[in-house]
């Protein structure tokens, strides 16, 4: 084992290994877009639960947000 | 009187040197040795800013973790002072919890041993003068190296070395000494003797403020047969204890939190040793009996008091580990933050000298305290509304929030800048300036968006004062159309701040950046919405001109308060955890896709 892989391998052991920031960025992305994508199911549901207009129009507007969201997360995923 | 101190003090070591060229040798080598030290401590400094506090809030997440994380940098640096600095720092900043932090002590105190071998095995026996010299040279040329890392590693060969030629020097007077003067004439005996010893021991430790310094005055001095072996136990004792007055030192200039550890630190050493001190006679025996299993011949006291410092450190963890949550109550309740009412002038909660030492810690204070700001100003902005921090955060319906408080309520803003605003303030954007001149670039880059949210506060701050001006006069006029906009305006903004607080409590990022875009979105249709309505009321005559003017300028006020509210709640949610900051940012809208989607979206009913 050479001496960086050895380094390395410590690194590991100790949980200090620093992936690139690339990396990070699109794991978290991924796992954000996951919680985006449920939060859009649960307010889909309570839109079609809710009566009162303005709330209705809340609702729409956070469902826009998210979808807008996840189409640019997906962007950045993709590349 | 310090001064005076002083005075006495170089006139009495320089009769002493005049006297006895053996006390000088001895003093320049304890001088050269601390020199070394402070080198070291320099040296680590320029890791600690990077890998070190990566390392210590992986680790330190339990507290035996924290007591090997003690030992094993105390160890590796030689240094219990840097190890208790960098724990009181960060408990300061809120990184660590003051039971990890009482851990990282205690495996201080453990990796405070190691030096003592070292000296007691080494330093003593091979002549490390030699060693010296060659790490001093390489040293030097490493210091004036561009590369942190080439820095840090001269400063730390520098100090070594300088470390070894202190010892060296520190052997060579009492060895000198052994051949004019017997100091163990001056020994004392029994319990008494041990009180002094100990008691001698901390004086010197508080006035060299390192054990490590002590340590080798101590063994050298027995070494060389200058003092008896139950002094030198007794004079570890009181190294022991006179070493938490480091820390307490340390602290002086940190919160609360540090002040707790530093006190934890002397309560640990102050109680073992006091202990420790009734049983001496039978640890001299117990070391006898133990010595011969780990090799150390009969007549070498230098180990055998090696052994004792290790014996009497290892007791400190058994007796205090399994109480550290005890320790912590105790703590609780004899440090408290300052309470301040109303009334009186708010300061600073977190930003302290000690902060400064790291750019982590640094950070996490710089956030913390804007948040103290962000919640004080919460507290005007709510009341230049005419309600209270308490009806925003209820769950109370916006609508009847406004029934209940239909009064306008008369505040003295400018009162309440001078105390609950100006201080704070002013001490953030120093404490960012100081940061930002002590830190690498990379760092820097974290701490600009911090401050520009404090100004973003303190603007928002400014359009809720201008604004509340005319909520007094309009809030309670006859005039039913331009009451209901200034309704609407504290309708939008009860909602904005309590969308704020929805962020700054969610657990869920999810939720957060979701809220964040919607925070933009509601701002720029309320903007629209409202313009469309003030036209509305000026073409059909229900407003004066005057109210028209009054109502477009708190529009705009209003706008820059959401706005203002929206970047600094952006920035703080984005902060906050270093490592998913990227990813969280490129999720949250920016200005032109909010655009887009309010472009896209009928305009709100104006209620």
């Amino acid at each position: 084992m050479s001496g960086f892989k050895f380094i390395q391998k410590i690194k590991e052991l100790f949980g200090i290994v620093a992936p690139s920031v690339d990396t990070t960025k699109k794991q978290i992305i991924k796992e954000l877009l996951k919680k985006l994508k449920l939060r859009r199911i649960l307010l889909k549901q309570e839109l079609k639960n809710e009566t009162d207009l303005i709330k209705r129009e809340a609702i729409h507007d956070s469902i826009k947000i998210i979808k807008k969201q996840i189409k640019k997360g997906k962007e950045i995923v993709d590349v | 009187m310090k001064r005076l101190l002083l005075l006495v003090v170089i006139l009495a070591l320089s009769y002493a040197f005049i006297q006895s060229k053996n006390i000088l040798h001895i003093a320049a080598g304890v001088s050269i040795f601390l020199l070394g030290m402070q080198s070291l401590e320099e040296g680590f400094r320029f890791f600690v800013g990077g890998f070190l506090d990566k390392f210590l809030k992986k680790i330190t997440n339990n507290l035996y973790k924290s007591i090997l994380f003690g030992a094993i940098t105390t160890t590796l640096m030689q240094s219990s002072g840097l190890v208790a600095v960098i724990a009181i720092s960060f408990i300061s900043a809120g990184l660590i919890s003051i039971a990890q932090g009482i851990g990282i002590i205690l495996g201080g105190n453990i990796g405070t041993t190691t030096g003592a071998w070292l000296i007691a095995g080494l330093g003593l026996k091979i002549n490390i003068a030699t060693y010296a010299l060659p790490m001093l040279v390489f040293g030097t040329l490493f210091m004036f190296q561009e590369s942190k890392r080439l820095k840090g590693i001269g400063y730390a060969l520098a100090g070594l070395g300088f470390s070894f030629l202190g010892i060296a020097y520190m052997k060579e007077g009492f060895d000198a000494f052994k051949e004019t003067i017997d100091l163990t004439q001056y020994s004392a005996d029994g319990f008494m003797g041990l009180i002094l010893f100990t008691l001698i021991g901390a004086g010197m430790t508080i006035i060299m403020q390192s054990s490590h310094a002590s340590l080798v005055l101590i063994l050298t001095a027995l070494s060389a047969s200058q003092i008896t072996y139950e002094n030198a136990i007794a004079l570890t004792i009181g190294a022991n204890i006179g070493t938490t007055v480091t820390a307490i030192i340390g602290a002086l200039g940190a919160g609360y939190e540090g002040k707790k550890l530093a006190g934890a630190h002397f309560l640990i050493n102050t109680l073992t040793g006091f202990l420790l001190i009734w049983f001496v006679p039978q640890f001299i025996h117990f070391i006898d009996l133990t010595a011969p299993f780990l090799g150390i011949p009969k007549n070498d006291y230098p180990l055998k008091l090696a052994l004792y410092h290790t014996y009497f450190n290892l007791i400190c963890v058994l007796l205090f580990a399994p109480v550290v949550h005890g320790l912590v109550a105790l703590l609780n309740h004899l440090f408290k933050p300052e309470v301040t009412s109303e009334n009186e002038i708010d300061d600073v909660l977190f930003i302290n000298d000690v902060a400064l030492d790291f750019p982590d810690t640094a950070q996490a204070t710089l956030l913390k305290e804007t948040k103290h700001l962000y919640n004080n100003v919460f507290d005007i902005i709510a009341k230049g509304l005419s309600v209270t921090k308490e009806d925003i955060t209820s769950g109370m319906e916006i609508d009847d929030i406004l029934k209940l408080r239909t009064k306008a309520m008369i505040v003295n803003m400018d009162d309440y800048y001078e105390r609950r605003i100006k201080e704070i303030y002013g001490k953030i954007i120093n404490f960012a300036i100081l940061a930002q001149g002590k830190f690498a670039d990379e760092s820097n880059q974290q701490l600009i968006p911090i401050k520009n949210a404090t100004l973003g506060i303190v603007e928002a701050f400014k359009a809720s004062k201008h604004m509340q001006k005319n909520m007094l006069r309009y809030l309670e006029s006859d005039n039913e159309y331009i009451k209901s906009e200034y309704n609407h305006i504290r309708k939008n903004l009860i909602k904005h701040l309590r969308t704020m607080q929805m962020i700054f409590n969610t657990s869920e990022e999810d939720v957060a950046v979701l809220l964040l875009s919607k925070l933009q979105l509601d701002a720029q249709k309320y903007d629209i919405a409202a313009n469309k309505s003030l036209d509305t009321l000026i073409r059909t005559n229900k407003i004066t001109y005057t109210m028209a003017t009054s109502l477009m300028n708190d529009t705009t006020y209003a706008y820059t308060i959401a706005s203002e509210l929206t970047k600094v709640a952006h920035t703080l949610f984005i902060h906050s955890n270093a490592e998913s900051k990227e990813g969280r940012e490129a999720l949250i809208l920016n200005e032109s896709e909010v655009t887009d989607l309010t472009h896209s979206t009928e305009p709100r009913s104006h209620t």
